[in-house]
């Protein structure tokens, strides 16, 4: 992929451009259909249940079903939303999800962009899902979808904060933003161990910000009128439901890259078992307890929720860059 | 912290233990013993007294007798006999009130059907609904 990259555009890789795009995409939709599925699952049997096992063999085609009950529905609007923003708003949510996977390393070989900046990227790209968030509570003209987006803004703001400054200790570490550099940098010992404390900031904060348990209070389910999608049904609906999930996907690539090394193998003895399933591998134990945390946990009380980012993580993390730029610099020769 | 780790374990462990659902639909659920489920009626047993209808509540039954064939008897036999299931709520006042047993709950309970008619169940559909009978009435 990197080659074409530094092509002249032409149509000829323009087409390959697009034709790795919807493999991407293809793959997204698989992993969103069964994330979905396996979430029901096992939240199911975690409360002794069995879960959807109605359509198809052991309710295999349930998200299926749902997802073409959502695009065969009407598309409703609001008569005094704001049309365009209306519209605008899924997209604006949907877009830089799916836009952060382009510097995700899979393996050595899958990557879409080899970026110098690749975690940056990340991270300013993923701040543009807060704005389809207001836009979508603002032009649905519903005093409880807009304060439904701005409960959402602000806590996907206040815990972006954290989750970037826990972050800094890894870049600290490796020296590089470069996202295959950072797993490269992990041969010897998986970030998880030197950067643990980074590593719990990041797992809380993400938590918060893909608006799961314990920090759903954006959409809490069974307290409120669902937040800032409440005049939002079909196809739309779906569109910030795939949002959601692609978060999740773009979130435990991303975690599977900083902290537990990517595509490298646990011990350098099992080398043979190819990259791409290491990183599958990983990448499923955080989906999982994702799951697992979402079957446990209450939800967190409102007014805690904000003091927690700024009064608790935040100085965790912070203390974490400090205890990191110590060590590198004394690592260094600094003193 | 503990109680994270504790709570988590806690799901984990139920992750494998057995599950509750039953399987209804697809594996038939039994009924305690005394449940009122739909009536059994034997029309050999009846003796065409009448204290059913009168008894019900919501008057959902309707009987009509006819003389003894053999004219050296007395009394009368059954001749047609109906439940409108739209409006009986398995009291169970009719098994009770009925001398000689003849009509009688069973444990069966599954009574839906796509047209209304359909839940008006002659003398025939009640005696032919013989399975699962209940043992004391």
């Amino acid at each position: 992929m990197s080659e074409l990259l530094q092509q002249a555009p032409s149509l000829g890789n323009t087409l390959w451009f697009v034709l790795a795009a919807v493999v991407l995409l293809a793959v997204l939709l698989g992993f969103v259909t069964y994330a979905i599925y396996f979430e029901r699952k096992v939240i199911g049997w975690m409360q002794l249940r069995i879960g959807p096992n109605r359509v198809g063999p052991l309710g295999l085609l349930q998200t299926v079903a749902d997802v073409t009950k959502l695009l065969i529905k009407e598309d409703t609007r609001p008569k005094n939303a704001d049309r365009a923003l209306f519209t605008l708003a899924p997209i604006l949510a949907y877009a830089p999800a799916f836009g952060v996977l382009a510097v995700m390393p899979f393996t050595e070989s899958i990557q879409f962009a080899d970026l110098g900046i690749g975690l940056l990227y990340y991270i300013a790209l993923s701040g543009i899902t807060v704005l389809g968030v207001i836009t979508a509570g603002w032009a649905s003209n519903n005093k409880y979808s807009l304060i439904g987006g701005l409960r959402s803004a602000a806590q996907m703001i206040s815990y972006e904060v954290p989750l970037v400054m826990s972050v800094v200790g890894v870049v600290l570490l490796t020296g590089s933003m470069n996202l295959r550099e950072i797993v490269e940098a992990q041969r010897d010992m998986w970030n998880i161990i030197p950067q643990f404390l980074g590593f719990v900031v990041f797992i809380i904060a993400a938590q918060a910000e893909l608006n799961r348990t314990p920090f759903d209070l954006p959409e809490a389910e069974s307290e409120l009128v669902s937040g800032y999608h409440v005049e939002y049904s079909g196809f739309r609906f779906a569109m910030f439901m795939l949002a959601e999930y692609v978060y999740m996907f773009g979130m435990a690539t991303l975690i599977t890259v900083l902290f537990l090394g990517g595509w490298l193998p646990i011990i350098p003895q099992l080398d043979f078992i190819p990259g791409i399933i290491w990183f599958i591998l990983k990448f499923s134990a955080y989906v999982f307890f994702q799951f697992w945390l979402r079957a446990t946990m209450p939800r967190m009380r409102v007014d805690q929720l904000m003091s927690f980012a700024w009064k608790v993580l935040l100085p965790v993390a912070l203390f974490n860059i400090l205890l990191t730029a110590v060590v590198v610099s004394y690592q260094s020769g600094m003193f | 912290m503990l109680g994270l780790a504790k709570g988590l374990g806690y799901t984990f462990k139920k992750l494998t233990e057995k599950k509750v659902t039953h399987f209804y639909p697809d594996v038939p659920f039994p009924m305690p013993p005394r449940f009122r489920g739909i009536q059994h009626f034997s029309p050999e047993k009846c003796i065409v007294c009448n204290q059913c209808a009168r008894v019900c509540p919501t008057e959902c039954i309707q009987l009509t007798g006819k003389p003894h064939p053999d004219p050296e008897k007395k009394g009368k036999i059954i001749d047609t006999y109906d439940i409108n299931f739209e409006i009986c709520i398995l009291c169970d006042l009719c098994t009770e009130v009925c001398p000689t047993e003849a009509i009688v709950m069973t444990n069966n309970f599954e009574l839906a059907v796509y047209s209304r008619d359909e839940l008006y169940k002659d003398l025939k559909w009640l005696d032919d609904n013989n399975t699962n009978v209940r043992e004391e009435n």
